[in-house]
């Protein structure tokens, strides 16, 4: 679903490559510009927030939220793609998550990453 | 590898929406949609008040009753005597009895008279002392018996249960829809403006086909214009507003009718009330 | 009512200005310390040649204000971005990115590498409770020099 998400996002923003890993593997890097990050914060509305408990009495996947974050995910990485606009890059690399819960039945997305030019 | 310093120069994490428009877009959702809610379960409530079983409202007046403060005295014991007859002769031919009705004597300084789901009528004792024609205590207790008929309780405590719903999720309100909680403004109940006439209504009506006319029995309306604010009836009047404009309107009504206005005023026992 | 509506006006306007303070700040701060570069990676990517790393923390803890709690309350039963919480934990990030930058610089490095960021919620709100809501964030990451 990562995979999934963030390749979308790419694919909307001129073809940014987006990865976990320390390089382009391929490529060279021969430019940075520092970190770009991307954060969101979502809510679901409260008849969610009530099936959600209400699933929380017999366990397993919570749709709800599975979906808030994924829709988070994807803004936090749309945001930093833009941020990485900005600089001129067109890679960014070593790329993290962080999730918190911010607040009651709020989440925050949070996607950092160094944007960098390669060949 | 060289590093290019470079700034952002937008706050890209930061949605640029003023503040305060994206809280007129949030409070207008929830109030638009809180109102719909509340609307759309006012027309629910009306639709199960109708619906709910004579045993259902029995069980929750049951359960309501139990925090309510009562007194069963053996001196109010004929009171309560005199007034379960006087409302046994006030209920029409056709009333039904699906409910039993039960009078409670609530000792308070306060004037005041109300009914609960389930039958059971709240009769304070400040009130019994102010009466002073059984005229005028009918009309409290056929008022209370219109509610009854309409169902009013059960519709009042319908809203009043949504109502304490959204101010506790948006964690304004007390924060539990106690049942407890519920029935500290029990007895002030608000009715809409035609609940209140059309108890009114019945009440006058009742009254006429007992005692053949309509006199004395506004006296507790006609009283609080005279009397001066800190009277303990002037409490009762005040949960029921409008004095004014109730006594013009049944005035109206009882001439459109031909209501007898005029008559002879019955005492209160003496016995009972000293 | 009076009371909850006069909170209302002090946390939007004192918190506002507070926050437009804080940002004119960290703008300014940025702009002095761009020269550093801060990167996120360098585990296992060659780095520079350098004659030494230290370790450099900076951390921040940031609360919202009064109408901004009551906006998102209002937002947690509508659903969508809560807008109100993104400029803390904006402000939260740069602030601590800039106090770790600044130790570095104070040290004498030439950038700050593997950076990497963590956020906790410090208010009780998190956990169903009412009132506090602030964000603590910590930076930290290997200078060289």
């Amino acid at each position: 679903m990562t995979s999934r998400s963030s390749r979308q996002a790419s694919s909307g923003n001129s073809g940014i490559i987006i990865t976990t890993l320390e390089g382009v593997p391929g490529k060279e890097i021969i430019e940075h510009y520092g970190l770009v990050q991307g954060s969101t914060i979502r809510a679901k509305h409260v008849g969610k927030d009530i099936m959600a408990g209400l699933k929380n009495l017999v366990g397993g996947e919570l749709k709800g939220y599975t979906e808030l974050l994924q829709e988070a995910r994807k803004e936090a990485v749309e945001r930093m793609i833009e941020q990485a606009n900005f600089v001129g890059a067109n890679a960014v690399v070593n790329v993290r998550f962080a999730t918190s819960s911010v607040a009651q039945g709020a989440a925050e997305l949070f996607a950092y990453g160094t944007a960098v030019k390669v060949q | 590898m060289v590093y290019k310093p470079k700034e952002i120069p937008e706050d890209v994490n930061v949605t640029p929406i003023h503040p305060l428009v994206n809280f007129a877009n949030l409070l207008g959702t929830v109030v638009v949609f809180s109102a719909m809610v509340y609307l759309g379960l006012g027309v629910v409530a009306t639709q199960l008040v109708t619906r709910i079983s004579p045993e259902m409202e029995m069980k929750i007046g049951k359960q309501l009753l139990s925090s309510v403060k009562t007194t069963s005295t053996e001196s109010q014991s004929e009171k309560l005597q005199y007034l379960e007859n006087l409302l046994t002769s006030l209920q029409a031919p056709d009333f039904n009895t699906a409910i039993p009705l039960t009078i409670h004597i609530q000792k308070s300084e306060i004037a005041n008279a109300a009914i609960i789901p389930g039958g059971h009528i709240l009769v304070t004792t400040a009130l019994l002392e102010e009466a002073e024609s059984e005229n005028e205590l009918a009309f409290v207790l056929a008022h209370e018996l219109g509610h009854h008929v309409a169902r009013d309780p059960l519709k009042g405590f319908g809203r009043s249960l949504v109502f304490l719903t959204v101010a506790s999720a948006l964690g304004m309100g007390t924060g539990n829809a106690d049942i407890v909680t519920l029935t500290g403004s029990l007895t002030n109940l608000h009715y809409s403006r035609q609940q209140e006439s059309a108890a009114d209504v019945y009440a006058l009506e009742a009254i006429v086909r007992l005692y053949g006319h309509g006199d004395s029995s506004l006296d507790f309306f006609e009283r609080i214009k005279t009397k001066d604010k800190r009277s303990k009836l002037s409490s009762y009047f005040s949960t029921h507003p409008l004095t004014q404009e109730r006594v013009i309107y049944l005035r109206q009504v009882a001439t459109e009718k031909g209501w007898q206005m005029r008559g002879e005023v019955t005492d209160l026992p003496d016995r009972v009330f000293d | 009512m009076i009371e909850f509506i006069i909170l209302l006006a002090v946390g939007y306007f004192v918190g506002s200005v507070l926050e437009k303070k804080h940002y004119k700040d960290i703008k300014k701060r940025e702009r002095k310390t761009i020269h550093v570069p801060i990167i996120s990676f360098g585990a296992k990517q060659a780095i520079p040649e350098a004659n030494e790393a230290a370790l450099f923390a900076g951390s921040v803890v940031v609360s919202a204000d009064y109408f901004k709690m009551f906006a998102s309350s209002l937002r947690n039963l509508v659903g969508g971005n809560v807008v109100v919480y993104e400029s803390i934990l904006d402000r939260g990030r740069r602030e601590a990115i800039l106090r770790m930058k600044e130790q570095a610089i104070a040290w004498g490095a030439t950038q700050v590498v593997n950076v990497r960021l963590e956020t906790a919620s410090i208010g009780n709100q998190a956990s169903g409770g009412k009132g506090l809501f602030a964000v603590e964030v910590i930076a930290y990451g290997t200078g060289i020099r």
